[in-house]
C-alpha cells in the first residue's frame, strides 16, 4: 500500500512539474538573437552588429557602444522577409575576386539564407521612422509575433507574410507597363 | 570683302560669348526659395515593393538631404514641427517601376542581375500646389546588395532638390 502511494505521489509530482515547466516556457519571451541593424535606428551606425530582443513592451537592440529601444506600441508596421548573403563575404570575399580561373565568382554562388525584419514606427515628434534588421533564418518571425503580442501593428499577418514578402534577391521584374 | 568677313566672325563670336551664359543664368535665378523640406513615406500602391526597399528608400533619402545641408530643416512624415515651418516644401515619392535583380547574378556574371527602381518625385507646397515633378532612377549594376539601389536613388533625388530649391541661409 505504501509503495502504491509513493508511486501515485511521484506520478502526480512529475505531472505537476511538467505542467509548471510548460506554462513557464509559454510565458517566456523569445531568446535574444544576433542581428545586424542595416539602416534606420537613431544613433546606431549602419550595418551595426548586435543583439535584438523583445521585452517589457520594447524592442531592444544592444550593440557594442549603446542600446536602442523602440516601444512596441509605437510600431505601425512590422514585416518579415527572406534574403541571402554571400557565405564568404567582406575582405576575403573581395580578395577572392582576384583569384584565377573565376574562383571568386565560383565562391559567390555559395550564399546563406537570412531573415529580414522591417519596422516602421513613430518617434516622439510624431515623425515616421523605419529600421531594417537581418538575422538568422526563423528568428524574424518569432520576434514579429512577440512584438505583435505586445501591441505592435502589422500589415502582413503571419500566414500571408511568406507570400507577400518575396526575396529581394530573386530575379523578379515588376515594371509598370 | 575682308572687312565683311571679319565683321561676320566678330558678330558670331560676340553672339556666342554673350548668348551662351544666358541659359545658365536663367537656371540659377529659377531656383525656388525653400528653407525646409518634409519627406513623405514612399508610396507603392500600384507596384509591389518589398518593405525593406520602401524603408531603405525613405531613410536614405532623409539621410542624404540632411547630409547635403541644402535645407535648414528636414522633417519626417508626420513630424509635428513641420506645421510651423516657413517656406516648407513637401516631397511625395511614388514608385513607378521596380526590378529586384539578383546580387548573385551580378557577382557571378558582372553584367546581369541589375537592380533598379524608378520613383516619381513630386515637390509641392504645403497646400498641395505642385512645384516640381520628375522621375528619378536608382540602380545597382555591378557591386553591392540590392538595397544599394535605394542609396543611388537618394543621392539623385537630393541632387534634384538642390538644383531646384534654395534655402535663404544656404545660398
Amino acid at each position: 500500500m505504501t509503495r502504491r502511494g509513493t508511486k501515485i505521489l511521484s506520478a502526480v509530482a512529475v505531472a505537476f512539474t511538467g505542467f509548471v515547466v510548460s506554462s513557464a516556457n509559454a510565458q517566456q519571451s523569445p531568446q535574444p538573437v544576433k542581428a545586424v541593424q542595416i539602416i534606420g535606428l537613431a544613433s546606431v551606425k549602419d550595418n551595426a552588429k548586435g543583439v535584438l530582443s523583445v521585452g517589457n513592451g520594447q524592442l531592444h537592440f544592444v550593440h557594442s557602444k549603446s542600446n536602442s529601444d523602440v516601444s512596441a506600441l509605437s510600431i505601425q508596421d512590422v514585416v518579415t522577409g527572406a534574403d541571402s548573403q554571400r557565405a564568404v563575404g567582406k575582405t576575403i570575399g573581395m580578395l577572392s575576386m582576384a583569384a584565377p580561373y573565376g574562383g571568386g565568382r565560383f565562391l559567390s554562388l555559395f550564399r546563406t539564407k537570412i531573415d529580414t525584419l522591417t519596422i516602421q514606427y513613430r518617434d516622439a515628434d510624431g515623425g515616421l521612422r523605419g529600421a531594417i534588421f537581418s538575422m538568422p533564418v526563423g528568428a524574424a518571425e518569432v520576434i514579429k509575433k512577440e512584438l505583435v503580442a505586445q501591441g505592435a501593428h502589422t500589415s502582413a499577418p503571419a500566414e500571408q507574410n511568406a507570400v507577400s514578402s518575396p526575396s529581394t534577391n530573386s530575379p523578379d521584374k515588376r515594371e509598370k507597363q | 570683302m575682308r572687312r565683311v568677313l571679319i565683321a561676320a566672325v566678330g558678330l558670331f563670336l560676340s553672339a556666342f560669348l554673350f548668348a551662351a551664359p544666358l541659359p545658365a543664368q536663367e537656371k540659377r535665378t529659377a531656383k525656388i526659395k525653400a528653407s525646409a523640406i518634409q519627406v513623405e513615406m514612399i508610396q507603392s500602391d500600384e507596384i509591389k515593393l518589398p518593405a525593406e526597399f520602401q524603408v531603405a528608400l525613405y531613410e536614405n533619402l532623409l539621410r542624404q538631404l540632411e547630409k547635403q545641408r541644402g535645407f535648414q530643416h528636414v522633417y519626417r512624415d508626420g513630424d509635428r514641427g513641420a506645421a510651423s515651418a516657413t517656406d516648407l516644401v513637401v516631397l511625395h515619392s511614388t514608385v513607378r517601376g521596380f526590378k529586384a535583380g539578383s546580387e548573385r547574378a551580378r557577382q557571378v556574371t558582372t553584367i546581369a542581375g541589375a537592380t533598379s527602381v524608378t520613383i516619381h518625385c513630386q515637390f509641392t507646397s504645403p497646400d498641395g500646389t505642385s512645384l516640381l515633378e520628375s522621375d528619378v532612377n536608382g540602380k545597382v549594376r555591378f557591386f553591392g546588395g540590392n538595397l544599394k539601389a535605394t542609396y543611388d536613388f537618394a543621392k539623385k533625388a537630393t541632387h534634384l532638390a538642390h538644383e531646384n530649391f534654395t534655402s535663404p541661409g544656404h545660398e
